[in-house]
């Protein structure tokens, strides 16, 4: 994200209403390695294309700002790896991370990683040092910390259908392993901002609270997601794309400035829902309509879809979620200029 | 709908030891097992998948309501086997290769069982052959296939071609379900049904297979 990018998205999140609106979208490995022609494995396996594809997609569309921006990821391995999970490997498959615990009882024995020496991270952070001077003479600049959030981690480590169910039979100990996945997202956090002084932003992407009651998340997700944001950042950014009527009302509260949800809400609704204090990344359908329409499909649908939202302060448009496989370049174009023509 | 209350409600709240000593004295007072499913057990599961359409329950809420069901039936297969009792339908669940996801599958099962369905459950990462080789031994009447990932989601397509390369498609309904799966793509792929939810995939199920829809535990 370039200087003027990053304005742009500070401007909107402080309260400004741009004419016409930015528009956004989070792009990772499943989209961007095949719409530059590579398969998911070499994106992340091959520096130079990780580089590349990421300047071609700025290029293609320089009206766009991309978040969080040259993301550094292996998927949903990223976080987990350092916990010991096998990271299983496709040649053009989305990654996936094997459970390390097997019943909430080994939850006591699970140490706090080591982010600057453990798994995958410390490959996150060199990737990106050894682009560094590329990615900064090209203009642009690492803006956010990311990182999978502490209840995402949970069920990484121990599988959804366990951590959910042990929230009920075993609400101590899942306590204990959110208090140790937290701890290991603070440390990391911290090391992506002491790697890259840049950092004015925090992404955190867990859809697992989307899936537990109002109270569940006030007892189980908002005081470690709470915990996770209190840094002195500009932008906390938070993606849940599961059902978020649940939890949006305490997003505020966890100091959360910038949201992107699914498609089960309206924008309206959310932002209702969350006192209007936070700035709304959304919500085109990603994969009926984005990834599968037509162009027009696409401009009818961002019309709509800007109509039906009163006001288009703190408001940014995107899809329901990431970037989703196979969106082509003229979907997005057919985005970026419905977006120009109806808040223009 | 007083009869079974206690079982009901254990179920509903997901309260596994309540619901096994409601289900264990209906048993010592000489209820029929059959009669237990269809009054006690397929109404509560019903008003669960209910709740949870509506907002009104919660995927922990939901998978308690599941693990009592399971543990219930537990205790009423061998006296159901013993009455000679059939399932509504045989169906067989699992994820598709390369996904790990289960959630969804769980929850649909546990639904399933609930609804008087056997379920017969593959587990995660499933590879299309696995699939092949269940419906041709296990002949259910219903194939279920899941998926969390826009990248997993194509071994749906996978394994449908897979059972027509067999020549087993013909006697089994596919239905698939998953957070990145449409109707367009159900269509597209060439399957039976597509359920945007746990509650409605048994709905799907009974429409598949033409059985009647089951009552729901108010009252």
């Amino acid at each position: 994200m370039n200087q003027q990018q990053w304005e742009t998205l500070v401007a909107v999140i402080r309260g400004e209403t741009l004419r016409p609106l930015p528009t956004a979208f989070i792009i990772d490995s499943p989209w961007l390695p095949n719409w530059a022609g590579h398969t998911i494995l070499d994106y992340f396996t091959d520096e130079r294309r990780f580089l590349e594809d990421n300047l071609k997609a700025i290029r293609a569309f320089p009206r766009a700002l991309f978040l969080p921006g040259f993301w550094s990821e292996y998927g949903m391995c990223t976080e987990p790896s350092a916990f010991g999970s096998v990271s299983v490997w496709e040649p053009d498959e989305f990654p996936f991370a094997k459970k390390v615990l097997r019943s909430p009882a080994e939850v006591d024995h699970l140490e706090k990683p080591n982010p600057r020496k453990e798994g995958l991270l410390p490959f996150v952070i060199k990737r990106l040092q050894h682009l560094q001077a590329e990615i900064e003479g090209a203009g642009h600049q690492i803006r956010f910390a990311v990182a999978r959030g502490p209840l995402n981690i949970a069920t990484f480590l121990m599988g959804t259908t366990e951590f959910l169910t042990a929230l009920k039979t075993d609400p101590e100990r899942m306590h204990r392993l959110l208090e140790i996945a937290t701890d290991y997202l603070v440390d990391w956090i911290a090391y992506q901002r002491e790697c890259f002084p840049s950092i004015d932003g925090i992404l955190l992407l867990d859809d697992i609270v989307g899936f537990v009651s109002p109270r569940d998340f006030e007892t189980f997700g908002l005081p470690y997601l709470k915990r996770a944001f209190d840094t002195d950042v500009t932008v906390k950014f938070f993606h849940n794309d599961a059902p978020c009527k649940a939890c949006a009302p305490l997003l505020p509260d966890a100091g959360i400035n910038f949201l992107n949800f699914g498609v089960q809400h309206t924008l309206s609704d959310m932002r209702a829902w969350t006192g209007g204090k936070i700035t709304l990344l959304g919500n085109l359908p990603p994969r009926d309509v984005l990834a599968a329409g037509t162009p027009a499909d696409v401009e009818r649908a961002v019309t709509e879809m800007l109509s039906a939202v009163e006001g288009h302060s703190r408001l940014i448009p995107s899809c329901g979620g990431g970037m989703p496989p196979g969106v082509t370049s003229a979907n997005i174009e057919a985005f970026i200029a419905t977006v120009d023509a109806v808040t223009g | 709908m007083s009869e079974f209350r206690d079982l009901r409600n254990a179920v509903v709240r997901g309260d596994v030891v309540a619901a096994l000593a409601a289900v264990r004295k209906a048993l010592e007072d000489g209820d029929d097992p059959l009669h237990i499913v269809s009054e006690g057990i397929s109404p509560a599961m019903t008003t669960v998948g209910r709740l949870f359409e509506e907002g009104d329950c919660y995927v922990p809420e939901l998978l308690m309501s599941a693990r009592a069901t399971k543990e219930v039936f537990a205790v009423l297969r061998p006296r159901l086997a013993q009455t000679g009792t059939k399932p509504v339908a045989r169906v067989v669940l699992g994820t598709v290769q390369g996904d790990m996801h289960d959630i969804g599958k769980n929850l649909v099962g546990a639904l399933l069982e609930g609804g008087g369905f056997e379920v017969i459950d593959l587990g995660v990462d499933v590879p299309p052959e696995r699939f092949v080789a269940a419906v041709r031994e296990r002949q259910p009447k219903i194939l279920g296939l899941s998926a969390l990932l826009t990248t997993t989601m194509t071994g749906m397509k996978t394994t449908l071609e897979a059972l027509r390369g067999a020549g087993v498609r013909e006697g089994v309904k596919v239905m698939i379900g998953g957070a990145p799966v449409t109707g367009g793509y159900s269509q597209a792929i060439g399957a039976d049904g597509y359920a945007d939810n746990a509650a409605s995939a048994v709905d799907l199920a009974r429409r598949l297979i033409g059985a009647e829809p089951p009552q729901t535990a108010e009252g």
